[in-house]
């Protein structure tokens, strides 16, 4: 069994790894010679499956096993894995391998930067290293390179003469993250969901506004639990601390609907009030009639259209859960939300290549949601 | 209440451009769960009221509106007795009622909330872009250009929920805050001055002193004091120095003493009729923290029977100052009797905090 590849996009892939960690500590991530799937399954809240081509995230992609197609499951903690790419985001070359340290598996991460040398760095590089230390100083900031003070001109430190141009230093980090090689029979019972064809699909708005509104809500929720206000906390910090520590039990829901006329809304309905908001003009794209198992006027949404502006799709979601959903928001691509009404909402946020236009992978979240 | 057409104008319906000086009015006043609310053709006002020992009001004037439209259905019996009133032709019905104060403060922050996730998200991705002043708006927030939205209130009718209509970015959001009727009977339209019947009762005629100051400096005090957790606060005003006086006794870590001595330089207005000290619940007065954050100035006055009153004045760029009022109850005095109404707050722990006097 072996794995071995650089990385590159290692900016997307670090987003895409906060945005699975914020639902769950632990991924599934599954190898093989025509892509890389990701896939959480929390106990509660909603999962995620991200499959994506290779070349988007790795090259010089070398696998071997002894499954078909290469496969390789392995299990392994986000939480190191996105440390780890953190620390590669500036790197001038990262590479990933599985590997064996006393006995545990272990995905090994290499990482090589350019970091120039306190004392020259001062003095400002020579014309022509320019260029690449810009890059690598930055790297170099992040890992700890105790230099002194560059904005100290008092300091005139003594050097070695020095006759050559060289004045970066490469810098290799290893990070290592253990793992757990999973046997295919674990695995193969754990299936995507299967859901019927969906009711309204709609292209959300910029997730980040969706989040930031859905947030306000959620706290809107908290207000409306009653939690009585005592003067003792009367400082306004103070205040809503005891707020949000007495929501601490509680999970608000959120109603979330859809229509195939491009709406979108958000409702929240406490005792103390009622508050609604509605995104209009938004995309419901044309099914491709190829890609479906029925002629597209009897698919559910063409009666969705049919049946107007006022026929919507609705699942409630949990605020918090939802939250975290949106914060895949930072993968800039675009998402499209399968409503299927009172039953199921899923989310596909297409991941754009960088240096392939029209070529996307799609990050599948099944979202959970609640009746009413 | 009365025959009128099918379709009778909203209460209210008032436009603005911008809910930060609202909110930031209403979150001087953030103590309470419910807020009172009177709708009058001047403008809103909130009153929030802990216990009957505090209460902090903020006025939403007119003026920091767009547009402003008050409705108001005028009670038909007084036309007889408005002679005197020129014009005058009856007492307007001042609609007034309860809201949850916490979910409006929300509410108006979804305002600007989702243009804040937008400048966020762009810091996210330049990482050569400072966070020093990210708080600030640039050049190219949607507020710099003009292109905010709307924030629209309204009140249809007495009995309708009470309706923020925000309108910003391609998003309209909707919120109906349920009303309640206001617990006590509302004695709206009798009274005179700013107050109504449900306030706590302050008398103008029987001051003892009056104070004017920066807010700031007020804060500085009670920042200086705050540290010790005290429990009680005594506010001393005497007619020579140390002209005013803030004390904490009875808290943990003993006492101490914020003197305003250099009394010419510190207030700007200071009349003493009488010697005037009384003793207050401590977080009740730091309740008024957030209000000495943002006034300019606070005028403090004390009634004969020993009534804290201080009025902030928070000056809003542009337009008219706004006016903040927050009224303490003191702890009762032992010796004192003509304290009775307000002596079941203290339940005998007067006995222990006799002032040097």
């Amino acid at each position: 069994m072996r794995f071995k590849t650089d990385l590159r996009n290692v900016r997307t892939f670090s987003k895409l790894t906060a945005a699975l960690n914020s639902l769950e500590k632990i991924a599934w991530m599954r190898l093989d010679d025509d892509s890389v799937r990701f896939t959480v399954i929390p106990d509660t809240g909603s999962q995620v499956w991200a499959s994506l081509s290779v070349d988007l995230i790795f090259d010089n992609y070398h696998l071997q096993s002894a499954e078909a197609n290469n496969t390789i499951n392995l299990e392994l903690p986000l939480g190191p894995l996105q440390r780890a790419l953190k620390s590669a985001i500036n790197s001038s070359y990262a590479n990933l391998r599985l590997t064996k340290r006393d006995g545990i598996p272990m995905l090994s991460m290499t990482i090589h930067t350019m970091t120039k040398d306190g004392v020259h760095e001062s003095r400002g590089g020579g014309g022509g290293g320019f260029g690449a230390g810009f890059g690598g100083g930055r790297g170099g900031g992040a890992n700890n390179n105790n230099s002194p003070d560059p904005f100290d001109e008092h300091v005139f430190a003594q050097e070695s003469l020095e006759l050559t141009m060289k004045r970066e230093r490469e810098k290799i980090i290893t990070q290592d993250i253990p793992v757990r090689v999973l046997h295919p029979d674990t695995v193969e019972t754990i299936m995507q969901p299967k859901v019927r064809e969906p009711d309204v699909h709609i292209q959300l708005p910029p997730l980040l506004q969706l989040k930031a509104i859905s947030d306000r809500f959620t706290k809107l929720a908290l207000t409306g639990s009653g939690a009585s206000s005592s003067l003792t906390s009367a400082g306004a910090a103070a205040f809503t601390n005891t707020r949000s520590g007495g929501g601490g039990g509680q999970n608000p829901k959120l109603e979330l609907s859809a229509n195939m006329h491009g709406s979108l809304r958000l409702r929240l309905a406490t005792d103390t009030l009622d508050i609604t908001s509605v995104w209009h003009g938004l995309d419901n794209p044309e099914l491709d009639p190829a890609q479906l198992a029925m002629p597209l006027e009897e698919h559910p949404s063409t009666h969705f259209r049919q049946a107007g502006p006022d026929k919507w799709a609705t699942v409630r979601v949990d605020g918090r859960d939802w939250s975290r959903v949106l914060s895949v928001g930072r993968l800039e691509g675009r998402v499209i939300a399968c409503f299927v009404d009172d039953h199921a909402l899923i989310l596909y946020v297409y991941v754009p290549h960088v240096d392939d236009i029209g070529a996307e992978d799609v990050v599948t979240y099944y979202v959970s949601s609640y009746s009413a | 209440m009365e025959p009128q057409g099918p379709a009778p104008p909203p209460l209210l319906r008032a436009v603005t451009s911008s809910t930060r000086p609202l909110y930031q009015l209403l979150k001087s006043i953030n103590f309470t769960n419910k807020v009172h609310v009177e709708i009058t053709e001047n403008g809103l006002r909130f009153a929030a009221d802990h216990a009957r020992v505090m209460q902090g009001v903020a006025h939403w004037s007119r003026s920091l509106f767009t547009s402003y439209t008050a409705h108001l259905t005028r009670t038909p019996t007084r036309v007889e007795d408005a002679q005197e009133g020129d014009d005058e032709v009856a007492e307007p019905i001042i609609p007034t009622f309860q809201i949850s104060l916490p979910a409006l403060l929300e509410t108006l922050q979804i305002f600007g909330a989702a243009d804040a996730a937008a400048r966020q998200a762009r810091a996210d991705v330049d990482p050569y872009r400072s966070n020093l002043r990210n708080y600030r708006s640039d050049a190219f927030s949607n507020h710099t250009l003009g292109m905010s939205g709307t924030c629209t209130l309204s009140y249809p009718q007495k009995g309708d929920p009470f309706s923020i209509i925000l309108d910003e970015n391609g998003v309209s959001t909707t919120c109906n805050l349920t009303t309640y009727i206001t617990e006590h009977a509302n004695g709206s339209g009798e009274d005179d001055g700013d107050y109504n019947d449900n306030d706590i009762p302050f008398d103008k005629e029987d001051l003892s002193f009056k104070i004017i100051t920066h807010a700031r400096w007020l804060l500085d005090a009670l920042a200086e004091l705050a540290p010790a957790a005290p429990e009680k606060l005594t506010i001393a005003a005497t007619k020579t120095e140390p002209y005013l006086r803030l004390t904490t006794a009875s808290g943990p870590l003993g006492s101490s003493t914020v003197d305003f001595a250099k009394g010419r330089d510190l207030l700007e207005t200071f009349a003493v009729r009488r010697r005037w000290a009384q003793t207050f619940k401590f977080d009740m007065i730091r309740s008024a923290t957030e209000a000495m954050r943002i006034a300019s100035k606070v005028s403090l006055r004390g009634d004969g029977q020993g009534v804290l009153s201080m009025q902030f004045m928070v000056e809003v760029e542009g337009r008219e100052p706004s006016f903040l009022d927050f009224r303490f109850v003191p702890y009762a005095v032992c010796e004192d009797d003509e304290m009775g109404e307000v002596g079941e707050e203290s339940e005998g722990e007067g006995e222990g905090e006799e002032e040097e006097g």
